[in-house]
């Protein structure tokens, strides 16, 4: 073991795992695998959702293994010290002492948020205050902090009213509050739009500058790869080199565009809708004009709160217009953004088949639903136990069950990684392909402009 | 407008305690009424009265019927019943007696709903913060109060998706519970994931403390108050007592 | 190997003081309960009637209270974060199946998964807090706080000893549940409130007095109705939202492993 210490001397973090198990799980997650983070250093890991990566995060962390239910073999080194897993023993971990030296950004940054705070200062002296610091001490190191990371016009803002970006920079800025030498990144760029990005991207390549070493976990490796230090992709639970060439795709080809005929029947017409909410006291959007035709995929697009998502609720049949007209003609489907909170059987098999009669059409249908969207090996699964992009597909599956003439998605690609993507846009392909439309909102201008025609923008008058 | 009261939450709580148990030992219909009429008043200037009259009417409105049932309708008092029908037995103990449980109930409620309106959550959890309890219980309140509001968008959200999924539901109790499936199973399984993700990432932000806390909130606090808060206290122990022993003594 | 990265083993330095908070609570409890039931006191607006009002209010927020800062300082992160959504499912589904089925309260659904997931302690405490919570938009609940403390105490009993394992015994330990806590929480509808705070279970109450039943006996009658039918149905739905978790969250609480609370069910 001093051998290899001293070969370790110059990494701020070190792991040397032979194998991870959750609890109740006969099968190793991850498996042997070495790696060593340098001062200052970017070790991008790739991996697809479910791969593993997250837990790979979570260990670094000391957040796993969970004392007396997970096992882990092997042994992880942090500023000096080698703890040693084994089956017999697992350490009870100071998770307090351990984020001192390595913290972590999850997948879902608010869930690091303390979530009791009622303003982002507050937020960011959490820690603080439960290592009782002096409150004028704190209050140095809170504005010293938000100078540096450029905050300070959030300080004073509710940390629940945060926008997705501006969450995520506040949960980056609240990790480098305690100053550790590494920072484990889960997925820190995804679901962010174009500007959002840029702002999180800079915050993150200030703090590397400041000398903190970081850990980024991602699906796409895109824009991480031309700086990485060290380039791994984890595939079937263990870590393999790659070069920056080999992990940078191809870009997915283009949904290929039939021309959609000029006589095609009008599925939907939207004319002068006004829309609003009950008990609001404006319109939420007013004034939209829209046709879509069968065979015709439409994007919706404008800014965050401009009334996509409520222009699509309306045609599904939320939302009554309080003027305007609006004409359907066949079954709308919609999959909302937050779609994955609506599922609740136990098995994702009785998820989609749920309320629809036995011994019907759509039951035979559920098999073929399942397989369009690659979910056949998760018949039997928990939905909640699922990796989120699948979750998301079971959603959409349940949408897809029904077979809508008019599909609605509303910000289809959030929670997918790149497979996920590619089913839906196939989905999306054989929706127009029987004679079907799809209306779509995302802020993903990539995938808007890979799969859509034509855009509209809606809440600009 | 809303306004809010600059005082220490634990003040407002002495004062308020106060004024319930010494109302409630002096039992005088006087008293209360007053006690409420300046509740309302101080509502009315913090602008606040609706709520307040709203809230306490739809508690206090059941309450008063229940008892005038229990005491008003069915007098076992030997006192002549100014009227009687079958069981029913109506004397004027039996009313005065449901009308002074009703005050004291009433007391009870607004003077509680004004407190829960005039204090500032925020300050009421920093400064349970900052006092000698163990720190579980300020996160407790306020990630409640956080997540009331939260948890109620979510489940109006998992509503539109049911709805959406175009599900036949069946009516009578199957129906009913079917519905309830339906809304009550995602939203507990939502927040309860969501604590659980929640809670390691807590544990790594060193809750909860193990030694001595602070806060970056300051709850304004002034020996003023101090004084104010004791003076309070001892009135809300003390008072009854006398207030009792007086009665006692009166009536001997 | 520095230490200072891992925890300690559990140490029991602090426990003597809170089991004497514990015991000190439940003696509390209990002595109020049995002092008002032997004395029975007689008139409850004149003479000392005011004073057992604030006593007994008193007594009954105080023991509460004690039984929570007792078990506290012992619950687990994972719990902490728990017992919140607790909380305020309380309130919501309360709301949502209340609106349905108007005889029974349902304000309890949150206390008992609680007590079925993280144990007894854990359920006490939800219990008093929610109570304590909810006491800011409802003040007149605080006193029945030892009551609610008793739901949850008794859900993590129960699913100590295999309620959880057939999802009949739910509502069977759900209806023994509610006999005790009527028992034990109408005291305080009697002597502080005088009644109860509901049409219905007014009505229930008046005709039990005009039957010539003490005021004590018949709110405890009353609440002997609605309780266990309350509880029962509360019960079956903590279970059935208990079984719908999926194993690796349900499997995540040491309380479910080690009494194997879903037996069978979690191999599934």
């Amino acid at each position: 073991m001093d051998r290899k210490l001293s070969e370790q001397s110059t990494a701020v973090l070190g792991m040397d795992l032979h194998s991870f198990t959750y609890l109740d799980n006969h099968a190793a997650v991850l498996h042997d695998i070495q790696l060593d983070v340098h001062p200052g250093s970017l070790t991008v890991i790739a991996g697809h959702s479910g791969s593993g990566k997250s837990t790979i995060g979570a260990i670094l962390a000391g957040l796993l293994p969970r004392h007396g239910m997970d096992e882990l073999i092997g042994s992880i080194k942090v500023d000096e010290t080698q703890i040693e897993f084994s089956s017999s023993s697992t350490p009870r971990i100071d998770v307090a002492q351990w984020a001192k030296h390595v913290g972590l950004l999850p997948q879902d940054s608010g869930h690091y948020l303390s979530g009791i705070r009622g303003t982002v200062a507050e937020e960011l002296a959490f820690c603080l205050e439960n290592a009782g610091m002096p409150r004028e001490q704190m209050l140095q190191r809170v504005n010293d902090l938000a100078q540096k990371l450029y905050l300070e016009h959030l300080l004073e803002r509710h940390p629940q009213q945060l926008s997705g970006g501006q969450e995520r920079l506040v949960a980056l800025a609240s990790l480098a509050m305690s100053e550790p030498d590494v920072l484990v990144l889960d997925e820190p760029l995804a679901g962010l739009d174009k500007r959002a990005t840029q702002v999180v991207s800079a915050m993150i390549d200030l703090l590397r500058a400041n000398g903190t070493a970081l850990v980024v976990l991602v699906d796409s490796v895109g824009i991480w790869a031309e700086d990485a230090d060290d380039l791994w992709r984890l595939n079937q639970g263990t870590l393999h080199r790659v070069s920056a060439a080999e992990l940078l795709q191809r870009t997915a080809p283009s949904l290929h565009h039939r021309p959609v005929a000029i006589d095609a029947q009008i599925l939907l017409e939207l004319d002068t809708v006004q829309l609003s909410y009950p008990g609001s006291s404006g319109p939420a959007v007013r004034n939209v004009n829209l046709q879509l035709r069968a065979g015709e995929c439409l994007g919706l697009a404008g800014a965050n709160g401009s009334g996509k998502t409520t222009v699509l609720k309306a045609i599904a049949g939320l939302l009554k217009p309080n003027a305007g007209t609006l004409t359907l003609s066949g079954e709308s489907g919609l999959l909302l953004q937050n779609s994955s909170d609506q599922l609740f059987e136990r098995t994702v098999l009785r998820e989609v088949s749920f309320g629809i009669p036995k011994k019907s059409s759509g039951r035979d249908r559920v098999p073929e639903v399942l397989a369009q969207l690659g979910l056949e090996s998760y018949a039997q699964t928990h939905p909640y136990e699922l990796p989120a992009s699948a979750r998301r597909l079971v959603a959409l599956a349940t949408v897809l069950i029904h077979e809508p003439q008019i599909l609605l998605l509303d910000e289809p690609t959030e929670a997918l990684d790149e497979a996920g993507e590619a089913v839906l846009q196939e989905v999306i392909a054989s929706v127009l392909d029987r004679g079907g439309a799809v209306a779509l909102s995302t802020h993903d201008e990539t995938f808007m402009n890979r799969v859509t025609r034509r855009v509209i923008q809606i809440g600009q008058s | 407008m809303s306004r809010t009261i600059s005082l220490h939450p634990f003040t407002i709580l002495a004062v308020a305690v106060a004024v319930i148990t010494v109302t409630t030992a002096a039992s005088q219909w006087w008293l209360s009424c007053t006690v409420i009429g300046l509740c309302l008043l101080i509502s009315g200037w913090a602008g606040d009265l609706k709520k307040l009259a709203v809230l306490s009417g739809a508690m206090l409105l059941p309450t008063f019927l229940s008892l005038l049932l229990i005491h008003g309708l069915i007098s076992r008092d030997p006192a002549p019943a100014i009227a009687q029908w079958g069981p029913m037995r109506i004397t004027v103990h039996g009313l005065e007696v449901a009308l002074s449980l009703g005050l004291r109930t009433a007391v009870l409620v607004v003077v509680g709903l004004l407190c829960g309106l005039l204090i500032d959550k925020h300050q009421l959890v920093a400064a349970i913060d900052l006092s000698p309890v163990p720190p579980q219980l300020g996160y407790l309140l306020a990630a409640t109060l956080f997540l009331l509001p939260q948890m109620g968008e979510k489940q109006h959200q998992i509503g539109e998706a049911q709805q959406l999924r175009k599900v036949g539901i069946g009516r009578g109790i199957i129906g009913w519970f079917q519905r309830v499936r339906l809304r009550a199973v995602p939203l507990v399984l939502a927040s309860m994931q969501d604590a659980q993700d929640r809670a390691v990432h807590l544990s790594a932000r060193g809750f909860p403390a193990s030694g001595p806390r602070t806060r970056l909130r300051t709850v304004p606090d002034s020996s003023v108050q101090r004084g104010i808060r004791w003076a309070a206290l001892v009135c809300a122990v003390l008072g009854p007592v006398l207030i009792l022993a007086i009665t006692l003594v009166g009536s001997q | 190997m520095s230490s200072n990265l891992l925890l300690p083993e559990e140490t029991s330095s602090q426990t003597l003081r809170r089991r004497i908070m514990a015991i000190a609570g439940t003696v509390i409890l209990v002595a109020t309960y049995i002092t008002l039931i032997t004395t029975q006191p007689m008139g409850i607006v004149e003479g000392l009637g005011q004073g057992v009002a604030l006593g007994t209010f008193a007594a009954y927020l105080v023991a509460a209270i004690l039984l929570l800062l007792a078990v506290l300082s012992d619950l687990p992160v994972s719990t902490l974060t728990l017992i919140p959504v607790a909380l305020v499912l309380n309130i919501i589904l309360g709301q949502f199946v209340g609106s349905v089925m108007i005889p029974l309260y349902i304000d309890s659904i949150g206390t008992v998964i609680v007590g079925f997931l993280a144990g007894r302690r854990a359920g006490a405490a939800t219990g008093v807090l929610s109570t304590l919570v909810w006491s800011l938009f409802a003040p007149t609940v605080l006193p029945f706080a030892a009551g609610a403390a008793l739901v949850g105490f008794l859900a993590g009993t129960a699913a100590r000893f295999g309620a959880l394992r057939r999802i009949y015994l739910a509502p069977i330990a759900g209806v023994i549940a509610g006999v005790l806590v009527g028992v034990v929480s109408s005291p305080v509808a009697t002597f502080v409130y005088g009644g109860t705070s509901g049409v219905g279970t007014g009505a229930l109450v008046a005709a039990f007095s005009s039957m010539g039943d003490s005021l004590l006996s018949a709110v405890t009658k009353q609440a002997l109705i609605s309780d266990p039918g309350d509880k029962a149905v509360v019960f079956l739905v903590a279970a059935i939202l208990v079984y719908a978790l999926p194993k690796r969250l349900s499997g995540s609480f040491a309380f479910v492993r080690r009494y194997s609370v879903l037996g069978k069910r979690v191999s599934k």
